[in-house]
């Protein structure tokens, strides 16, 4: 019986545009759709980290986020008064609207889809217009990861730490893991109330109104083989992809369920119902095949080599093993380098063998999942040596698995490379020496984040908040800033980007504590500037201070900041950046004008 | 005291000196100070601070940004880039990027800024000298605790390829170890750096001093001091400055290199 994971990820429109401009998870952001009268309805919105607490919340009373259900087709005015009512007018204010942008969406979870070949080979986009989820084939693979249980937490988890918010099912077929995916939480709960339904009925409280999150492992469930009607026959009978008048149909009926549903006779179902209700519940039981939707047919290139036994690593030097990937890279990026492409993400997977231990090979076979090095650049490249070099970065930071059996190779996204005319002179000053200085500084940014991490390097750019540790957002670095990586498909902009605000650069240090380190001071008025203070062994006596630079924030970012900020300098001529707390009055060392 | 012969001299000055691109460094009483009359594009630049809140990279930043405004970078497609390394996570770009934004209004393009935080001493030294080696990168920053000078010479020869130029701070006493100014180094010009009581907000005054680095002729390098004033809204120097000379090219000030003294013997203090 085949095994199918769902993925799905909820809103995904936005949290493409969150990928790439990873500064909008602090704001509303809304996907909207103009429609004929040139009406705005929301295709989707979130906030990803919207503040804590409520406008109602006292001091010292912390209160859940009020849930904002905007739904699909509400006009952007609506959906502003909504967001308004909950988080009060600056959240409009400060919200990022964009133009729906299908292709854009389907073309990004086609690159993800690819990624998610980690899993299993074969993963499709679901069959629908507007799609959210992945399949997976899973059938025969889950041993590599422990089982289905740990697979498909380790899916959540592995796209958790890229940034995206998932949740996944494995079930029978498509349709149930589909259903499963979507209701990861009400499987849980079922299955809580199941095995400690008086208990919890009696003590466990009804779950706030306020939005606090699920527990963690909700965000992953697994139908056990054949137990699909049994499991899923509590989830509304929206789980099974039915269009709203099919709904409301049921609903008329005083049918919610899967349950049911399926309880209704079969044959009575096509004369009563429409047609798409049968086959959905045909798609449910598996009696009709739901062939997973074939990847586009460009499909991007691969390459793996496999040996005939395993090979020891530390047999092998390093040097042998990168020429091998070297070799799989070239075969790779051969055919696009004709069509103009580049390679931008790069997965290299060493196929491991489960005798790790040379000790224990004659203990039972255990699977274990191949080792997956993840290679992205800032933009396309077709140099093969520079791929390679990139992929032993990585490997010179990883563990390597004692003994390998193959290695493969695959492309999962590609961009346009900028051809250029090769000079004669290579050294002579042109466009064509500058073209090459830009690409120079893009294989650097590529090398230092292939070593130091894709987020330790960034190019800062200034948000405009007050409060100085939000003052400016981390963005990916290009090597031509006017053209970054996130529009590398030009999406048409609604509103023109709020111009930051910038501080004056007098007033900011060069080098800020990580956390304000809390120092003795003293200062003649009350309220007043400080004469002295104490950093560490040293007392600094206080020539000039200037401030106070009041910085406020207000109920929407959380914990209230309240600081009076003096730029100080000493004696001596040192200057330092302090900040008195309003309440409480403590004194804090933040910054150093080094 | 210990001293070289001639050929072992020449060599070393060989190695060190080349005949870059001058470009003065914003400040002109730094241009008298330094060697090459400005900064060299290609070479390597020491700070020593005298203390964390010196100023010391204060001083540097504006000259890796001065030196930003004056390269090419790419023609007309790409802005020049400064790369930070920055191990110890305390950099704060927002007091920078006025600066930046200063040289795109004098007529330039708007540099780039890229911070790049290592983990380790390892890893910050190889972030360095790729960031040396790379073309299109205009200066890199970075306050490496200790520098072997083996790893510096690597970074000098680096650098002279890509023609960026290196700026690191550091302090003049790092904990429990000799003073920086007793280790040996490949750079141009080692700078120590005190703060002065500044006049205002806006204006941050240095004195500068020259405490290591080939110059010629020079039979003690101390006593070469020089004091600056940064203004600290634009990140240049004070719009007061003293005499002109050189010639202007692109919108900054051009300096010829002067002619290359042979050395006689270079001293190096043995600890």
């Amino acid at each position: 019986m085949p095994r199918i994971m769902t993925i799905w990820l909820p809103r995904w429109p936005v949290q493409r545009r969150l990928l790439e401009k990873p500064r909008l998870r602090r704001v509303p952001v809304f996907v909207c759709r103009r429609e004929r009268r040139g009406v705005m309805t929301v295709v989707a919105w979130a906030w990803a980290a919207p503040p804590r607490g409520s406008q109602e919340g006292g001091p010292g009373q912390k209160r859940s986020n009020p849930v904002v259900k905007i739904p699909e087709g509400m006009s952007l005015a609506e959906g502003m008064a909504v967001l308004a009512q909950a988080h009060g007018s600056r959240a409009c204010h400060i919200a990022e609207v964009d133009h729906d942008d299908p292709q854009a969406d389907r073309m990004a979870l086609e690159e993800l889809a690819r990624y998610c070949r980690r899993f299993a080979p074969i993963v499709a986009l679901e069959d629908a217009a507007r799609p959210e989820c992945l399949h997976v084939d899973v059938s025969g693979t889950a041993g590599f990861f422990g089982g289905e249980g740990p697979l498909v937490r380790t899916a959540v988890w592995t796209l958790a730490s890229r940034g995206i918010h998932a949740r996944a099912a494995i079930a029978d077929t498509p349709a149930a893991a589909w259903a499963a995916a979507h209701h990861t939480d009400l499987l849980h709960r079922a299955t809580d109330l199941l095995h400690r339904a008086p208990a919890l009925l009696q003590r466990a409280p009804a779950r706030p109104a306020g939005r606090s999150p699920l527990p963690r492992h909700w965000r992953w469930a697994v139908v056990a083989k054949g137990e699909s009607f049994e499991a899923l026959a509590g989830l509304p009978a929206a789980a099974l992809r039915l269009g709203d008048d099919v709904l409301a149909q049921l609903r008329d009926v005083g049918i919610d369920s899967i349950g049911g549903l399926v309880r209704l006779p079969r044959k009575s179902l096509t004369s009563r119902f429409d047609p798409q209700l049968s086959l959905r519940i045909a798609q449910l039981t598996g009696e009709r095949a739901e062939p997973l939707a074939p990847p586009r047919s460009d499909e991007l290139p691969t390459a793996s080599h496999a040996f005939d036994t395993p090979i020891l690593l530390r047999d092998t030097t390093a040097d042998d093993l990168v020429a091998l990937v070297e070799r799989l890279v070239g075969e790779c990026v051969a055919p696009l380098a004709g069509r103009g492409r580049g390679v931008l993400a790069l997965q290299v997977r060493l196929e491991r063998s489960q005798g790790a231990d040379p000790r224990a090979a004659c203990m039972p076979t255990v699977n274990v999942a191949p080792l997956v090095i993840d290679v992205g650049l800032f933009q396309p490249s077709t140099n093969v040596k520079h791929l390679a070099d990139l992929v032993r970065l990585r490997m010179e930071r990883m563990r390597m698995p004692s003994e390998i059996e193959g290695i493969a190779v695959d492309v999962v996204a590609i961009g346009e490379t900028a051809c250029r005319q090769q000079t004669l002179f290579e050294s002579l000053p042109g466009a064509a020496a500058a073209s090459g200085s830009v690409h120079g500084v893009g294989m650097l940014f590529d090398r230092l984040s292939g070593r130091l991490g894709r987020g330790a390097v960034f190019a800062p750019q200034l948000v405009a908040d007050a409060q100085p540790e939000h003052a400016w957002a981390p963005t990916a670095p290009a090597a031509r800033p006017a053209e970054r990586p996130a529009a590398r498909r030009a999406a048409p902009q609604m509103a023109a980007p709020k111009p930051p605000g910038r501080v004056a650069s007098e007033r900011r240090p060069l080098w800020m504590l990580p956390r304000p380190l809390v120092v003795e001071a003293v200062s003649v008025a009350p309220d007043g500037p400080p004469v002295r203070f104490r950093h560490g062994s040293e007392t600094h006596e206080i020539e000039k201070a200037h401030g106070p630079e009041r910085i406020e924030t207000a109920w929407w970012r959380g914990p209230t900041v309240r600081r009076d900020y003096y730029v100080v300098e000493t004696k001596t001529g040192a200057r330092y950046w302090l900040f008195r707390r309003l309440r409480g009055g403590e004194w804090f060392l933040h910054g150093l004008f080094g | 005291m210990v001293t070289f012969g001639p050929l072992v001299a020449e060599q070393f000055n060989a190695t060190r000196l080349h005949s870059g691109e001058v470009v003065s460094s914003g400040f002109e009483p730094l241009d008298r100070l330094l060697p090459a009359g400005g900064v060299r594009r290609g070479s390597l630049l020491e700070w020593l601070g005298d203390g964390e809140a010196s100023g010391a990279m204060a001083a540097a930043c504006a000259v890796a940004c001065r030196l930003s405004g004056g390269m090419d970078g790419g023609g007309a497609t790409a802005a020049p880039t400064v790369i930070v390394v920055d191990r110890q996570g305390r950099f704060y770009p927002p007091a920078v990027m006025g600066w930046l934004a200063n040289v795109a209004s004098n007529g330039g393009k708007e540099p780039q800024l890229v911070v790049a935080r290592a983990s380790s001493a390892a890893d910050e030294a190889w972030a360095i000298d790729q960031s040396l080696r790379c073309r299109g990168v205009a200066a890199v920053l970075a306050c490496p605790q200790s520098i072997q000078p083996t790893t510096m010479q690597r970074w000098q020869l680096a650098a002279r390829g890509s023609q960026a130029v290196g700026l690191f701070v550091r302090p003049q006493e790092a904990g429990g170890q000799r003073s920086s100014r007793r280790q040996p180094t490949w750079a141009e010009a080692r700078i120590a750096v005190s703060p002065l009581p500044g006049e205002s907000l806006a204006v941050r005054r240095l004195r500068l001093t020259l405490v290591g680095g080939p110059w010629a002729g020079e039979a003690s390098v101390e006593g070469r001091a020089v004091e600056i004033g940064i203004d600290l809204s634009r990140g240049c120097g004070l719009s007061r400055g003293g005499q002109a000379h050189g010639y202007e090219a692109g919108g900054i000030r051009m300096f010829r290199p002067p002619a290359m003294q042979p050395m006689e013997a270079v001293a190096c203090r043995a600890s």
